[in-house]
């Protein structure tokens, strides 16, 4: 019985990696192939992409169901105009600055949170959202419940030629979604992944086996929030303005990022993935019937959590037995 | 070595020249349209469809099937004729949407001019894209403070291509100081304002009410800035019943003011004019308050009593709103008259501007217009900052005749060419 290896490639996974590398080549040089609303869709696409994806990792393996994550795109939107604003930091700098203030102030939120099980939890978090809400509300130097512009001449400073600012905006939402991505599959890969796993499976039974459940719960929330900044703080570069209801909207920021995640596969990497195509092709072909998008939207919510409750990923892994990002282990035995 | 070095370079020098040829690209398509039988005009048009703020674009079908016909036989620009599309966009009441869909007008449909309506949740986000693009601009349906100042305007300079009309604040609190200039009220008011743009900007110690109500010997009782969608006004209505107010003003969303309105009569609070901004506006907000929605008064933008014409085919004021009164069988409302003068004003460009494919003179048309539309006359020249014109405002009250309630307009003193049609009665 010595002889058995752990495995966790697979021949699928091997090709997706080819594939990933070939299609992220392509997408690095967009600007050169797309067009200047293409590249502005995909800016949008690849922030969901990464909210999508956090919120994944908090709710489908961690076990943290938030619905308050808007708390750290609006706190990272308002990190971006403070800091550009008054402090003239360049945009693109302000960006990892605010995700790093955004980690920073999750770590005395969490353990108050951390108090709060299950639907209580999800209720506190959006009760910390709405506290930001109107905390922010209340700071008249960012224009307090009316909201401020960014100022044409910070966006235009990030570089004077037209294509190479768009290009760098455009680069820098690719470099959030891919600097999600890889922190989540190199999590789940971690000796804090298998804990992340035994954790969402039962919280009791891990901590009976030595998992630091705590530590390990507190180290997710506080990066995730961090990178929920930073995205947050690209967001709103593009939309150049802030208002305390826009930017701790639950509805952009957390009912459409749990729509994604519900009808890609919670619980899954590709989940959130084809979660994000699926959500943008409904958006860029039913947008304009107004209310009605959004009861479709519902529609389609309710049918894939009764019909396929994990998901069009689960559907399909479940007919192929596809695992395109190697995170599990199969153990090998020598035949 | 040397191999890679050359390569290097041929991909360098490639990628230059695709760049160069993509850059490029959008210059010689509007060389050619420019010389194209029949070019086409595109308009973008951004307003809240869906939502909270549905209410301001109820009419925009009606106005825009107006238009449509009127525009079908494309518009005049130096002798050439050019089809006009007009591409409409849903904000959703929401600005992170209105932000969107302005970007994706500009960058995708590759609108010539961008126009935008209704609140600064909506003109704000829209012309904030425009800027950055210089992609010229032309909004309307908020008042200026909020549009300017809310995107950190400052007056020496203004804004590159964005250009907005409408009122301001100091119109409404002239039109409001008239409104209560009644021998029978003590000049004793209370004010009710809202953390949000509206609100901020009417409440603001130096640019909003306060001032101008002392200066005309009115004492004012502001409790401080209250959160929308407000479950309690106590403290408020408690702070104006024992400073005697006899007056109550604010600028408030229609769910807000109902909730101040039915605990103030729970609580015994009596003002004997209620004068606010906004909440007011809409024929259907008014009939929710019931038998308490008689006497109200608010700002009249635009009514089908305004002596004023269309520079476009000659309909007067009172025939566009029995249009659209006939049209759907609803009351007239006010963004009415606004969304109709907005296309007069795009077509009065269109006409003027130097070179259509330029859209330097486009901003040049635009910041040359004077014009005068169905609310009155449109000028950029003489605004009170750059890029803002002015639109006459008179103030009325909701007056009860048979079963259905006429905003009756009752001062006149800011815009004297608007006929008055009653008199205010007080609240009993």
């Amino acid at each position: 019985m010595a002889g058995f290896s752990i495995q966790r490639s697979t021949r699928t996974s091997r090709a997706t990696a080819l594939v990933a590398l070939l299609v992220l080549a392509a997408l690095v040089a967009a600007p050169w192939w797309a067009g200047r609303a293409d590249l502005r869709l995909l800016g949008e696409i690849f922030s969901f992409l990464a909210l999508a994806t956090l919120w994944n990792l908090l709710a489908g393996y961690t076990g943290l169901v938030s619905v308050g994550q808007q708390a750290y795109v609006g706190f990272g939107g308002y990190a971006l105009f403070a800091l550009a604003m008054f402090l003239g930091v360049h945009p693109l700098l302000a960006i990892v600055i605010a995700g790093i203030a955004g980690a920073l102030i999750a770590i005395p939120i969490a353990p108050l949170l951390f108090r709060l099980q299950g639907a209580y939890f999800a209720i506190g978090t959006w009760v910390l959202a709405e506290v930001f809400r109107l905390s922010f509300a209340q700071v008249s130097a960012l224009g307090g419940g009316s909201g401020a512009s960014l100022p044409a001449g910070v966006v235009t400073g990030i570089a004077s030629e037209r294509f190479v600012r768009e290009a760098m905006i455009y680069w820098t939402a690719l470099a959030i979604a891919v600097a999600a991505l890889a922190f989540v599959i190199l999590l789940l890969r971690s000796r804090t992944g298998l804990a992340l796993t035994a954790l969402r499976d039962s919280e009791i039974a891990s901590e009976s086996l030595g998992i630091g459940i705590w530590r390990t719960k507190l180290a997710v929330y506080v990066s995730v929030a961090g990178l929920t900044s930073a995205t947050g703080a690209f967001i709103f570069l593009q939309k150049l303005r802030i208002s305390p209801d826009a930017a701790f909207s639950v509805n952009d920021w957390t009912a459409y990022v749990i729509f994604i995640a519900v009808i890609g596969g919670i619980g899954t990497i590709e989940g959130p993935i084809i979660g994000t195509i699926l959500f943008f092709l409904l958006r860029e072909t039913l947008a304009d019937l107004g209310t009605t998008y959004l009861m479709i939207l519902g529609a389609v919510a309710i049918l894939v959590m009764l019909r396929a409750p994990k998901g069009v990923w689960g559907i399909i892994a479940e007919r192929t037995g596809w695992s395109l990002v190697p995170i599990r282990r199969r153990v090998v035995f020598p035949q | 070595m040397a191999d890679t070095i050359r390569t290097g370079l041929t991909r360098r020098t490639f990628l230059k020249s695709t760049a160069a040829t993509a850059l490029a690209t959008p210059a010689i398509l509007h060389f050619t349209r420019a010389y194209a039988q029949n070019p086409t005009l595109k308009l973008g048009y951004v307003s809240p469809k869906t939502g909270p703020l549905a209410g301001f674009a109820e009419a925009d079908d009606y106005v825009l099937d107006g238009i449509r016909k009127v525009f079908a036989g494309g518009l005049e620009n130096n002798g050439k004729n050019w089809a006009v599309e007009i591409i409409v966009r849903d904000s959703q009441s929401n600005p992170n949407r209105a932000a969107e869909v302005a970007s994706e007008l500009i960058l995708k449909d590759e609108v010539d001019i961008l126009l935008g309506a209704a609140t600064p949740d909506t003109t704000n986000p829209v012309a904030d894209q425009a800027e950055v693009n210089g992609t010229p601009c032309i909004t309307t349906d908020c008042p200026w403070q909020p549009y300017f100042f809310g995107r950190g305007g400052n007056p020496a300079e203004g804004f590159e291509s964005t250009y907005h009309f409408f009122w301001g604040l100091e119109d409404v609190i002239a039109n409001f100081l008239a409104l209560w200039d009644h021998p029978g009220v003590e000049k004793k008011v209370g004010g009710l304002f809202p953390n949000d743009a509206d609100g901020n900007a009417w409440g603001d110690a130096e640019l909003g009410f306060p001032k101008p109500l002392a200066a005309a010997g009115f004492t004012l009782t502001d409790p401080g800035r209250y959160q929308p969608l407000s479950d309690d006004f106590t403290a408020q209505i408690t702070a104006f019943k024992s400073a005697g107010a006899e007056i109550t003003t604010g600028v408030m969303i229609p769910p807000d003011f109902g909730t101040f309105w039915a605990q103030a009569a729970q609580q015994g609070f009596k003002p004997k004019i209620v004068t606010i901004g906004k909440a007011l506006l809409f024929p259907s907000a008014i009939e929710a308050l019931g038998e308490r929605g008689n006497g109200l008064s608010t700002e009249i933008w635009w009514s089908p009593n305004h002596p004023f014409v269309s520079s476009l085919d000659g309909t007067t004021a009172k025939a566009l709103a029995d249009g659209y009164v006939s049209a759907t069988g609803k009351p007239w409302t006010q963004p009415i008259g606004f969304r109709h003068a907005l296309f007069e004003v795009v077509s009065d460009v269109v006409k003027r501007a130097a070179d259509m494919e330029d859209s330097e003179a486009i901003i040049e048309a635009i910041a040359g217009t004077s014009l005068k539309t169905i609310v009155g006359t449109v000028d950029w020249s003489k605004g009170p900052v750059k890029n803002v014109s002015k639109t006459p405002l008179v103030g009325g009250q909701w007056q009860k005749q048979g079963d259905k309630f006429e905003l009756v307009i009752t001062t006149n003193t800011q815009a004297p060419e608007i006929p008055v049609g009653g008199e205010l009665a007080l609240l009993g």
